[in-house]
């Protein structure tokens, strides 16, 4: 049976050119914009270079402080958090890093801009950063605040050029010299929690991380012994920070949140409105608009197609096909004019995504199709070609057997 | 006429009611499109407001705190001497941190007259900040060292938001203040506003203040103007004399050139991707508007036909064609316009009336043109059919 569907559809194909053609471009353009859309979100949010022990991780990335008319919401102080997560049992470690600042170095009268970042050793235990040499920093060098530094892969191509092993040399930057003690991979600057160019002791920060303020430049993220215990440890920084008196009589309230990594990567640095609410809205939205336009001009195509039909559908009724079995077979061919669609949208978006990863928009975003793209790829295809068919299938069906034979 | 078109679109209702749709929601994403180029384009043409070329940030970040204000000034004044000795040095400002082109603000609000102002700029430079940028002065002038001591608070206002408070008028001389201050501020120059979000962003109005002594504590950064030649040898050099000065602060040295460029980069990205997108789906559109005004076209030939037969010129029966789908088009966008006017009329984006209407225009055009050129070659066909030919097929 379906093979016989299958047939009727590729005939039916090559009978009108032109509308396959305006249904094929249609899909396959829309399928290849959602499959770059996927892999540019799955990339970001999904990609879990560095921390990929992100099941059993919680991410604290903000303070808030609430008065009646001020409020005051930022990263915090290193005081505050480590003071605060050191009271806590179910962490097993607690990374606590800096974000990301800017200053210059000079080499050979040549400008390089460097993006400094500062951690405690713990960090390099609870992230999985891939080092291609060297090791990362331990607590002793921490506390005896050495001049030690860990540095991306492409700081050490702009720094010492194409060279061997760099561990061990001297790296300036910010008027220091920085003993390096090992290269890791780059971290694109999307995930702006992990990404520096060099990785330093919290303990040689020229500010002063002894500060008893709340408010500073530090995230913390949590790491649970389990799976399991990740709600517990939730609950446990949740009722810590009730605890937690104000900063001054000027606030009422305070507000901080050990986070999964999609809620904290999205916060909006005010409690009132919710990130996780405000990019789900923002993408759904679009998704519908774009995929509204390409459905309603399938829906068009398609009536037009069948109308042209009515005379093999006269005689399939006349000899006693229901309007299910009509409403079905209509469907299966859409769903086939979807996938071959979907193909040639694949094909596009390897292209495309060639394209943007060449064209080098974000340093070291390197955008590919997995699994997850392909999949959602795929379900696109399925929902877009039931939705484009059940509308004409339907009208198809209800077409009277006489007028559809007499057309004619 | 077109009561007997209307009866034709009628008839074939629920066909047409999906070309309508169509129609209607490709003006919708035109019309989004349209706005933001016309919102870009307009903030294009205003003049960037200073000479932006050869002038670099120096960012000071953890910088020397002191309880003493005299000591402090004093630190701050030699740092100034050192950087202003070197030879390639023109000029510089201390600022306060929301310098052009950077992600920092400092916004506040103003009453004035019963209108509230939002998201207006603070930003704190000193007497040499007309040097460093090139300032253009509109009205009046900028600071100078007899503001030091002065019976009002002075102030100095942007374009922007001198139109927003004293419109036409002359600002200068006048007071500016929540409606409810006892002490207001005296206006005592109109500069240019500064587009510090880049060519194509909206500045928004903005408010300078004379940077007065214990400032420093939180001017945390200083715009220097350098001779062109200025090269990375000189930029080390100013590093290393900074780096040197100020012991525990991190030090980073911007050029504006290159974050007038990175900021552009932020706006106009965004801009290519929706336009791409949106081309795509206007020719998809395109191509299935035409497809089927020909199969329809196709399909109407013994009515054709007839009319030709009666006596209607061939031009007659293809402008009877156009005209159909023009009254289709008309009647969505009739609808279109309905939701597209609700955006100046609630000021859904803050963006002025005249952005939304002339985005809509162009959307509406848009459209139009469209379905004239689909709609155009099936009409053509139209009128190329032989009566008899026509006739004889039924």
């Amino acid at each position: 049976m379906l093979k016989n569907y299958f047939k009727i559809a590729i005939a039916v194909l090559r009978r009108r050119k032109f509308f396959t053609f305006i249904s094929l471009f249609g899909i396959s353009f829309t399928l290849t914009i959602l499959m770059v859309l996927t892999a540019f979100i799955d990339k970001v949010i999904g990609d879990n270079y560095p921390d990929k022990k992100r099941d059993r991780l919680l991410y604290v990335n903000r303070i808030e402080q609430k008065g009646k008319d001020n409020m005051t919401s930022g990263t915090l102080s290193y005081y505050f958090l480590s003071h605060y997560t050191g009271m806590m049992k179910t962490p097993v470690k607690v990374a606590i890093s800096s974000g990301f600042n800017g200053t210059n170095t000079y080499v050979n009268n040549k400008k390089i801009a460097v993006s400094y970042k500062y951690t405690n050793a713990e960090f390099w235990d609870v992230m999985d950063y891939d080092f291609t040499e060297g090791k990362p920093f331990n607590k002793q060098e921490v506390d005896n605040a050495d001049h030690v530094a860990i540095i991306s892969e492409d700081m050490k191509r702009q720094y010492f050029g194409d060279v061997g092993p760099v561990v061990g040399k001297y790296i300036e930057a910010d008027n220091v010299n920085y003993r390096v003690l090992g290269v890791v991979k780059n971290v694109p600057v999307t995930s702006y929690m992990f990404f520096s160019d060099i990785y330093l002791p919290y303990t040689v920060s020229k500010a002063d991380y002894k500060s008893k303020s709340y408010g500073g430049g530090y995230m913390g993220v949590l790491l649970a012994a389990s799976k399991d215990d990740v709600p517990k440890m939730q609950a446990e920084y949740e009722n810590l920070m009730k605890r937690v008196p104000v900063e001054s009589k000027d606030y009422q309230h305070l507000y901080s949140h050990a986070n999964s990594f999609f809620r904290s990567y999205v916060d909006t640095g005010n409690e009132a409105s919710s990130g996780v609410f405000i990019v789900v809205t923002a993408i759904s939205i679009f998704v519908f608009i774009f995929m509204l336009l390409p459905t309603l001009n399938l829906v068009n195509i398609n009536i037009t197609r069948i109308m042209e039909r009515s005379s093999e559908i006269g005689v399939r009724k006349a000899f006693g096909a229901s309007s299910k079995t009509l409403v079905y077979q209509f469907i299966v061919e859409n769903l086939i004019l979807t996938l071959l669609g979907g193909i040639i949208g694949t094909l596009l978006s390897v292209i495309a995504l060639w394209a943007i990863n060449n064209a080098d928009l974000i340093a070291n975003l390197q955008l590919s199709i997995n699994f997850t793209v392909l999949f959602i790829a795929l379900l696109a295809c399925l929902i877009f070609g039931f939705l484009s068919g059940v509308y004409p299938a339907w009208r198809m069906s209800k077409l009277n057997v006489v007028t559809a034979l007499k057309a004619q | 006429m077109f009561k007997h078109l209307f009866k034709l679109i009628w008839n074939k209702k629920k066909q047409n009611f999906l070309l309508m749709t169509e129609m209607l929601v490709s003006f919708m994403v035109l019309f989004a499109v349209f706005t933001l180029m016309v919102y870009y384009y307009d903030n294009y043409k205003k003049p960037m407001g200073f000479k932006y070329q050869d002038v670099w940030v120096i960012n000071i970040n953890n910088s020397y705190q002191t309880k003493n204000t005299d000591s402090l000034d004093l630190y701050y004044e030699t740092l100034r001497k050192i950087i202003k000795s070197l030879p390639q040095v023109k000029d510089l400002s201390f600022v306060s941190g929301n310098v052009p082109f950077s992600n920092q603000i400092n916004q506040g609000g103003l009453t004035f007259k019963g209108k509230h102002i939002d998201h207006l700029n603070n930003f704190t430079a000193e007497d040499s900040y007309k040097e460093t940028m090139d300032l253009d002065v509109l009205e009046g002038r900028w600071y100078n060292k007899s503001d030091a001591v002065s019976k009002y608070k002075l102030v100095v206002i942007d374009a922007d938001l001198k139109e927003a408070t004293f419109g036409k008028e002359q600002a200068v001389g006048k007071l500016l203040g929540n409606d409810d201050d006892k002490k207001k501020m005296k206006v005592i120059g109109v500069i240019q506003t500064i587009k510090r979000n880049g060519d194509y962003v909206k500045a928004g109005p903005g408010l300078y203040f004379r940077a007065d002594t214990g400032s420093f504590r939180w001017l945390s950064k200083i715009l220097v103007k350098v001779s062109p030649g200025a090269d990375a040898a000189f930029e080390g050099k100013l590093y290393k004399t900074m780096a040197g000065y100020m012991k525990n602060s991190n030090i980073e040295i911007e050029h504006l050139t290159n974050k007038l460029k990175d900021t552009n980069y932020f706006a106009v990205i965004p801009m290519i991707v929706l336009s791409i997108v949106s081309c795509f789906l206007i020719i998809n559109v395109a191509l299935g508007l035409f497809g089927v005004l020909w199969y329809n076209i196709n399909k109407r030939k013994g009515e054709i036909g007839l009319r030709r037969a009666i006596g209607a010129t061939g031009n007659s029966v293809s402008s009877q064609l156009v005209m159909e789908s023009m009254i289709l088009a008309t009647l969505s966008l009739i609808i279109g316009s309905f939701f597209a006017i609700q955006f100046p009329l609630l000021n859904v984006f803050d963006l002025s009336a005249h952005i939304y209407i002339i985005g809509m225009l162009l959307s509406i055009i848009f459209v139009y043109l469209l379905v004239l050129v689909c709609s155009l070659y099936p009409g053509r066909q139209a009128a190329a059919i032989y009566p008899a030919v026509a006739l004889h097929e039924e």
